[in-house]
């Protein structure tokens, strides 16, 4: 029962915090130099037309008052309207979700599928020529900056070889939208091309955003396996002579991979900074690149929308995480 | 009152409806792709007007008139005439009995008359031309196939701007107004026209797709394109690879030249070329200190390495254009000279200044490399002479926003100033005339000299009196050095080997589908 | 202290991060002096635009002419400037809002690390391109802009630091004695827990260039014409790709300089903190 109210402690402060993001948020918003105004009035309006504007939707009110009808229009589920779309920032919110989704869920396959298997690898040969390599590697792939490998990729796969798409998640209109997973859709769909389409899309974006998380993978089933090698139920097993391959494959892998586990969150945070570049690189129209633009139009009401939405998926995931770690390892719940 | 036959009439008979059918050849089916460097996130065609987003107004929609070729000529459209009264106040036009509007219904003088009512209550977009001539409920509707514009004075640029005046089909917009919105949140999603293309799709991440009009009153000839899709493609590089490999058929033909170039070894495409109308200069904000001081204007007009910029950075892909108009069009006097790169000159007009200098703002357009390098050059320069500037790029929705207002407008702003009519009065005129600082002013400049004489070219019906009043006001303008004038753009329209007779305006930038024949 | 030195020095890959952040320093210092042409941080040479590398200038020149490799030697003292500052700026605010927060069991110590928890809860990277875009392009409000969103990050790791540290046998006896808790602060935690600070200093060094540069790439570095890797390799976008050497230099010096800094702090972790060392 002690991780029920740790869960529900947890929930709790999920109010207040968003509301302190969205303060910060609201209160940048408010000092740029661009009036907000006028960006909803439109570029030829005339000042009494913007005055107009600024009253219908309260900007000439005190911050906090209008700070607070905001949160009254939030707590309706209404985000207020993008200047720059036009559209609802529900709407836009919920079209680029997917779309993000879609391209973090890829990269962690991506990072556990190359980072396992050489993390154990690195880890079962500690101090060989393989781990000393990798290690560079690893280090190298936090070292590198995510915009100028997107942008060497596209050079040389789009450019250069032409074998994939230099931008965007499909070409033209996105087919009718079942689950917004476009991969998804497709094998629903039962449509080959699109769904082909779809990765081919997908492959330099998802692998620049990866190549990051695949390198702290590496380094913590790394460092999970020598302690799980060194830990004392392996060493009883090895004592009782059962084969090694037997011992890796069932406790010093599911050892380190709960360990690694734990770390989730970290990395989930890293794909998260990742894809706001990532998706400005590749015009993937995802969340991130919808934030830069948002941040660059000043459009702040899709800032906001973005804040709100983001600030709850890492809260969500850091619990999900904290509660799937208690579920491995009961005792590290202090 | 006198009618006088509208002396355009001859032009169109034989290019449109000489050939009017719907007896298309059989090979058609054709599917064209555009690649546009902004997204049309509004398709509303009397809030939306920009050069970006001109082909929804060009394929979804019809004027009375419109803008076609280059030079451009002024060719009867949904009217088929018009006439004009002795004082120069009463335009009345003569609609076609044939136009239809995509649901089949036709189009009368009840829809004109409310789209300029719709326009004038807006006040966006094209507003601007009408606001002080045309007064709410002042148009009539005598007959189902003519209007009559009273105009408050005669106002020699009404003919010019009557293509901007797109014509929605009333009854279809009224159904979707909301709380007397005129319908403006439905528009910007759906489409109220009569024009060659009827909207399909739209998302404004995404872009639109636009399926043929059959029963389109111009008809149709030779192999036109069947469904044309604008796609929104904000990254250069990828339009031009898209060019190509033959993805797209089609994209903004004032790319940097250094993308042109590499377009023109593709064997996929050609690259058409033509003069446009689109000036590209220095807009200097005549109303902040320092800024105000007609020596220190001087000295920013000589910090200029005009052709440094013109040969090296842009190769000669663009012709140098000292004065407002654009070389191509009447309003300059003969052999006005532009300002020279001299910083001799400059240093000896800093001299006159006799103010404390102080550190100065340019604003240049993220993402517009003309913009971002012009304004590095101009920085540069002006370091030499001892003046200090700062550079910031920013997306052209901030800089509009900021140039709103004199205090945050930036003093410097290196930007393009492109054609929506045909006339000096849409560069000279709006640039710098005080009647126009709420919407398009350049450089905020006041000069009653100017502005009366601007007055006065508005209200002219005598072509060679407007000459010179537009010729004495350019004068005013460079001596004054109001802003600086750098290059006129030439168009470079990168498309398909697969598509003949596109057919370029300085307004449509060939955007204007309908004349187009694609194989397939 | 010798017996560390020497450790240090036997991790190769440590060293190796030595043996690049020394002479980029040396680089960012003397850049000066260094540079074929010191003066192209300002001037331009519109005839000699995008050149490829030569003997002339050894990785090309830029869109305006200017030598790739001095403005690259330029771009270092950017770099370690805007990074430096920005971390040292971090530290200073971050750890003493941990120690304090950690320390002591009230309302306040909970506040503050709620303030950090908010700045937390989204990406760095966002908050910091929010701030600077209000703020506007300056070297001056990058630094703002990354300090702003990177305190909390330290806050918190003092904190959980410090937390630890809290019933050690060391600080329950020095408080028993009547040590005041500023004394048992700065004079009995602060030392133990300088390990893990001194370790995370140098990942944060190089973390901290990546959004620098992130920042730059999206236009909201330093403005125009001071020289910023970032900014650069932005710039390079539109003349892929006939100009491939125009993103390389940058995008290469970027990579060397955030792998120097994370293999100094990787082998300072072996030295310095038992707990997460790579292994026994």
């Amino acid at each position: 029962m002690n991780w029920l109210s740790m869960i529900a402690n947890r929930l709790l402060w999920f109010v207040p915090t968003l509301l302190g993001l969205l303060a910060i948020v609201f209160v940048l918003s408010r000092v740029v130099p661009v009036d907000p105004a006028h960006l909803a009035a439109g570029e030829q309006a005339s000042s009494e037309q913007v005055q107009r504007v600024r009253a219908r939707f309260g900007f000439d009110k005190p911050l906090p008052v209008q700070f607070i009808n905001y949160l009254r229009d939030v707590a309706t589920g209404d985000l207020g309207t993008s200047h720059y779309t036009q559209r609802p920032i529900v709407d836009d919110l919920a079209s680029r979700l997917p779309a993000t989704l879609e391209l973090i869920l890829t990269a962690l396959l991506l990072a556990a599928l190359l980072g396992i298997p050489l993390g154990v690898l690195c880890g079962l040969y500690r101090h060989s020529w393989l781990d000393h390599i990798l290690r560079v590697i690893s280090v190298s792939g936090l070292a590198v900056a995510s915009f100028w490998l997107a942008m060497q990729l596209q050079l040389l796969f789009s450019m250069r070889l032409g074998w994939l798409p230099l931008a965007g998640r499909i070409e033209g209109f996105p087919p009718d939208m079942i689950t917004g997973f476009l991969l998804l859709d497709a094998l629903i769909s039962g449509e080959g091309d699109l769904f082909a389409s779809a990765l081919r899309h997908l492959a330099l974006p998802a692998l620049t955003l990866a190549l990051p998380a695949a390198a702290s993978v590496v380094r913590f089933m790394r460092n999970g396996v020598i302690s799980a090698i060194h830990s004392p139920s392996v060493a009883y097993q090895t004592a009782m002579g059962f084969p090694r391959w037997l011992i890796v494959w069932k406790y010093v892998l599911r050892l380190a991979l709960s360990t690694t586990v734990t770390q989730l969150g970290l990395i989930f945070g890293f794909l998260l900074a990742g894809t706001v570049v990532v998706e400005t690189v590749f015009d993937w129209p995802g969340l991130g690149g919808y934030a830069v633009r948002s941040i660059l139009q000043s459009d702040y009401n899709a800032v906001m929308g973005f804040t709100l939405c983001t600030g709850a998926l890492v809260l969500v995931i850091n619990l999900c995480v904290d509660v799937l770690q208690i579920a491995i390892d009961p005792r590290g719940s202090a | 009152m006198t009618t006088r036959r509208a002396v355009l009439k001859g032009a169109v008979s034989s290019t449109i409806l000489g050939l009017a059918s719907w007896d298309v050849s059989a090979q058609s089916g054709a599917r064209f792709v555009y690649a546009n460097n902004s997204p049309y996130d509004n398709l509303d065609p009397h809030t939306v007007f920009d050069v970006s987003r001109a082909a929804t107004r060009l394929n979804l929609y019809d004027g009375l008139y419109r803008w076609v070729d280059n030079p451009p000529k002024l060719v009867p459209w949904l009217a088929a005439s018009h006439t004009v009264s002795e004082d120069g106040k009463v335009y009345s036009f003569k609609l076609r009995s044939e136009a239809r509007f995509h649901d089949g219904k036709p189009v009368t003088s009840a829809d004109v008359v409310y789209s300029i009512e719709r326009i004038i209550a807006l006040r966006k977009g094209p507003a601007s031309h009408y606001l002080d001539v045309i007064k709410p409920g002042s148009t009539q509707a005598p007959d189902p196939a003519t209007v009559v514009f009273n105009l408050v004075q005669p106002y020699a640029i009404f003919l010019a701007t009557v293509p901007d005046m797109l014509i929605v089909n009333s009854a279809l917009v009224k159904a979707n107004e909301q709380d007397g919105d005129w319908g403006e949140s439905w528009l910007a999603r759906n489409d109220a026209g009569s024009g060659s293309y009827v909207l399909r799709r739209h998302d404004p991440a995404v872009g639109w797709i636009g399926r043929r009009f059959n029963d389109h009153f111009a008809g149709w000839t030779g192999q036109p394109i069947d469904e044309i899709e604008f796609r929104t493609v904000l990254d250069t590089s990828t339009r031009v690879l898209g060019l190509i490999r033959g993805e797209f058929h089609g994209a903004d033909g004032y790319m940097p030249y250094d993308q042109i170039e590499r377009l023109r070894r593709s064997p996929n495409v050609q690259v058409i070329e033509q003069e446009a109308m689109r000036v590209f200069g220095l807009a200097l904000n005549n109303r902040k200190s320092l800024m105000n001081n007609v020596h220190f204007r001087r000295a920013i007009a000589h910090a200029f390495d005009y052709d440094g910029f013109i040969k090296n950075i842009l190769k000669d892909s663009v012709s140098r254009n000292p004065g407002p108009n654009p070389n191509t069009i009447w309003g300059t006097p003969a052999g006005l000279r532009g300002y020279d790169y001299d910083l001799d000159k400059a240093r000896a007009e800093l001299a006159k200044v006799g103010e404390p200098l102080r550190v100065i703002g340019i604003n240049a357009l993220a993402g517009f490399s003309d913009s971002e390098q012009a304004a590095i050059l101009l920085q540069n320069a002006l370091r030499q002479i001892g003046v200090e500037a700062v550079v910031e790029l920013s997306p052209w929705t901030v800089v509009l926003s900021r140039m709103s207002k004199p205090e945050t407008r930036a003093d410097i702003i290196p930007v393009w100033r492109s054609s929506f009519y045909i006339d000096p009065n849409n560069w000279v005129g709006e640039l710098f005339g005080t009647r126009y600082h709420d919407s398009r002013s350049f450089s905020l400049y006041s000069n009653p000299e100017f502005d009366r004489r601007l007055d006065q070219a508005l209200i002219s019906r005598d072509h060679e009196e407007r000459r010179k009043l537009y010729e004495e006001m350019t004068q005013m303008v460079m001596d004054d050095a109001a802003s600086v004038f750098i290059y006129n753009t030439r168009w470079y329209g990168p498309y398909s080997r697969k598509v003949k007779d596109i057919r370029f305006s300085p307004v449509n930038h060939g955007q204007d589908m309908r004349w187009v024949s694609m194989s397939r | 202290m010798r017996e560390l030195l020497g450790r240090f020095s036997r991790d190769r890959a440590a060293l190796l991060g030595l043996c690049i952040i020394g002479p980029l320093v040396l680089a960012a210092i003397f850049a000066q002096i260094l540079a074929p042409y010191p003066n192209d941080v300002i001037d331009f040479h519109l005839e000699r635009r995008l050149l490829p590398p030569s003997a002339d200038a050894l990785l090309g020149t830029d869109r305006m002419g200017s030598d790739i490799l001095s403005r690259l030697l330029f771009g270092a003292r950017t770099t370690l400037m805007l990074a430096g500052v920005t971390v040292g700026l971090a530290l200073l605010i971050g750890v003493p809002v941990g120690l304090v927060a950690g320390y002591y069991d009230n309302r306040m110590s909970e506040a503050l690390m709620r303030i950090a928890e908010i700045f937390l809860a989204v990406p760095q990277i966002v908050l910091a391109i929010a701030i600077a875009q209000t703020l506007g392009p300056s070297i001056k409000n990058a630094i703002l802009a990354l300090t702003l969103t990177y305190w909390p990050f330290w806050a918190r790791l003092v904190y959980a630091e410090t937390r630890s540290m809290r019933n050690e046998v060391f600080v329950e006896s020095a408080v028993a004695l009547g040590a005041s808790p500023w004394r048992v602060i700065v004079l009995h935690i602060l030392p133990a827990i300088a390990s893990p600070i001194i370790v995370r200093t140098s990942i944060g060094m190089g973390a901290t260039i990546l959004t620098a540069a992130t920042l730059g790439f999206l236009g909201l570095g330093p403005p125009p014409t001071a020289p910023e890797w970032g900014r650069m390799i932005a710039e390079s976008r539109e003349h892929l790709p006939e100009a491939w050497w125009y993103a390389l230099a940058p995008g290469v010096a970027i990579f060397l300089t955030v792998l120097g800094f994370n293999l100094v702090g990787d082998g300072l972790r072996d030295i310095l903190d038992p707990r997460l060392r790579r292994g026994p």
